[in-house]
């Protein structure tokens, strides 16, 4: 990769990665929002780094560049000549450039064919492109059904305390706004049965289950897109949205499986779904 | 560092050139191929430039032919890894060129004592103190060695430092939040194999195993900024690169794998460990951000993620390709298999120990 094509590149990268850090804040599909002041912090040191070089090494001045470069550089680059080149040097500083310079290109072409490897960056840079390109280009949506159908359903065993001690109660309110997280647990693992009779509203997208079954999902992200895992509550008496609809289910409890124990699975019964916005951050 | 200062300066490849001959250009080479000629020829800029404008014209027929789930989830991921890693990548390239550019390398021949079996702890120990992920602590080493530092002593730097520094433990701190142990034994694990493999040099290794790099990072600038300035540059688009890769195999495996499958053989103990071993080796994920992908593979033993962690920044395609490129094919072959298997073995025990 030339350096000029170098500079553009590092500019496109910085460019991205400020872009998707602020307005509609893209970079919430596919990292943590914790990771922002880093992104923001890393896109402007290379878009710097980026401007610097189309400064220094110039984009547009590339031609008078060259012919003023080749003086200095053919010093220590034209080996074989360098003696007469040195002294090419020397007449051409005192008889100015016009004619030294017709003079110069053909050995110096010859002999830069060696300076033009290096003048290159690394080839593999150029794969840089491709998240640059599905940024600007494409900007991937976040993660959703595909994935949280090819998930388990995760419900990790809260802490032995938690269990032991009993589940604290529930909040009021009616309905009672709830993650998917926090229902799925006490769904599993909360023997004393608090969310009994309880009227909850949670907001997911939808995933098609088998034979008509549809769970209402979010996806769980630690760091980035990459190790999402899927918390999904299966909605009973109530059809099936389009896949990845998002929607707010309103329901009660469904006991489904010994509390408690691995059988059981998060369910509820539905007695409202309506369609709601994308929430700006997708994961849970 | 090498090719920067090949930009630089032009004349250092040849080895027949004396270093008087070594002025002091201004800047970089312009490119020559459009700067020299009077007929007009399209440079890689032009190129680059149309083909941008035919990305953006085509956008949303492309978006069309990324419609399937699959695909989407794989561009997704992809993105999420690269997005994720870049600013550790920045932060590793900044620092990495800083000291290159501001610390002189002669500090260190001058801290080393001269038994060079002496010298290889003390070295792997220095890994902590360079931050920087593995593109940038070849390059290092390779500079080292052509500064007179035993090959034994650069080698277990060369492997050390981008396991060990703040920057990759602080990583793995925030992947493993509530496990300081994890830390800990990467920190063990890898400077023990780095230790362990520069002892297995000073007592195995042959000389003409090695091309020591001549005339290393002879930087070329006059201005250390400027040194700075392109020292990042190419770090950051060398490693930047190989990050691509990286995300792009992990992706692929994410969204193709099928998860049992990976399960599967995440129940056998010492079969998940090879295969996270050489998933890291396949994968090759900066060490600045493998901590991440490591606590992503949930189902795994912590043993076979701590393998995953100390042969990643140590072995993997990229570092293959790149110790080749500075030490000679030869050298790259033998000296990362005989790193795979102490790491693999190291990283067994220190689980074992800590785990």
């Amino acid at each position: 990769m030339k350096r000029d094509v170098q500079s553009v590149v590092l500019v496109l990268i910085g460019a991205a990665l400020l872009r998707i850090s602020f307005g509609a804040e893209i970079y919430l599909r596919y990292v943590k929002a914790g990771l922002r002041p880093a992104l923001i912090a890393a896109g402007a040191a290379v878009l710097l780094l980026g401007f610097a070089g189309v400064v220094r090494d110039g984009i547009l001045r590339k031609h008078e560049a060259a012919g003023h470069d080749d003086h200095e550089h053919d010093h220590g680059h034209d080996h074989e000549h360098d003696h007469e080149h040195a002294h090419a040097h020397a007449e051409g500083h005192e008889d100015g450039h016009g004619s030294d310079d017709a003079h110069e290109a053909a050995p110096d072409d010859r002999a830069s064919d060696h300076g033009h490897d290096h003048s290159k960056g690394p080839r593999i840079a150029w794969l840089l492109c491709l998240p640059v390109f599905a940024l600007f280009l494409i900007a991937p949506p976040a993660l959703g059904s595909y994935t949280a159908a090819r998930s388990d359903n995760t419900v990790a065993k809260p802490a032995a305390k938690t269990v032991d001690a009993g589940f604290p109660a529930l909040p009021p309110g009616d309905p009672l706004d709830m993650t998917l997280g926090d229902f799925g647990v006490r769904a599993v693992w909360d023997t004393a049965d608090t969310l009994k009779g309880r009227n909850v509203r949670m907001i997911g997208f939808v995933t098609p289950g088998k034979n008509g079954t549809w769970y209402v999902t979010r996806l769980v992200i630690s760091c980035c897109a990459a190790d999402a895992v899927a918390r999904k509550v299966e909605v009973r008496d109530a059809p099936a949205p389009p896949a990845d609809t998002w929607v707010q289910v309103t329901g009660t409890w469904f006991k489904n499986g010994e509390t408690g124990s691995e059988t059981a699975t998060p369910a509820m019964t539905a007695t409202g779904v309506e369609k709601v916005a994308t929430p700006k951050d997708p994961y849970e | 560092m090498n090719g920067m200062s090949e930009q630089t300066m032009p004349v250092r490849g040849t080895p027949a050139s004396p270093p008087a001959e070594v002025t002091r250009p201004r800047r970089g080479a312009s490119p020559r191929a459009s700067g020299g000629g009077a007929r007009w020829r399209p440079g890689q800029l032009e190129l680059f430039v149309v083909g941008l404008l035919l990305l953006i014209v085509g956008q949303s027929w492309i978006a069309g032919q990324l419609d399937a789930p699959a695909v989407q989830a794989w561009s997704t991921v992809f993105v999420a890894i690269s997005v994720q890693a870049l600013p550790f990548l920045v932060l590793g390239t900044v620092i990495s060129a800083a000291i290159t550019a501001f610390v002189p390398a002669s500090l260190f021949s001058k801290v080393l004592p001269r038994n060079p079996a002496l010298a290889v702890p003390i070295a792997g120990a220095a890994g902590a103190v360079l931050p920087g992920c593995e593109c940038a602590s070849v390059p290092v080493a390779g500079g080292l060695m052509a500064r007179g530092v035993a090959p034994a002593a650069a080698l277990a730097f060369l492997l050390s430092a981008p396991a060990i520094n703040p920057i990759v433990l602080t990583a793995t701190a925030v992947a493993f939040p509530g496990r300081p142990e994890m830390v800990l034994a990467r920190f063990a694990a890898s400077l023990a194999t780095s230790v362990l493999m520069g002892w297995l040099w000073v007592r195995f290794g042959k000389a003409e195993w090695l091309r020591i790099p001549r005339r290393f990072t002879e930087a070329g600038s006059g201005s250390r900024w400027e040194d700075f300035r392109t020292g990042m540059q190419h770090d950051f688009l060398h490693a930047g690169g190989f990050l691509v890769i990286g995300a792009i195999t992990a992706a692929t495996l994410n969204v193709t794998v099928p998860k049992d499958i990976i399960n599967a053989v995440s129940g056998h103990w010492w079969f998940s460990i090879l295969a996270l071993a050489f998933l890291a080796v396949i994968l090759a994920v900066c060490s600045e951000a493998d901590a991440f992908v490591a606590a992503s593979l949930s189902g795994f033993s912590p043993t076979a993620k701590l393998a995953f962690m100390v042969v990643g920044p140590m072995v993997d395609v990229k570092l293959i390709a790149l110790q080749s490129g500075t030490f000679g094919k030869g050298f790259a072959a033998r000296f990362s298999s005989a790193t795979f298997v102490t790491a693999v073995v190291t990283s067994i025990a220190v689980g074992w120990w800590l785990l």
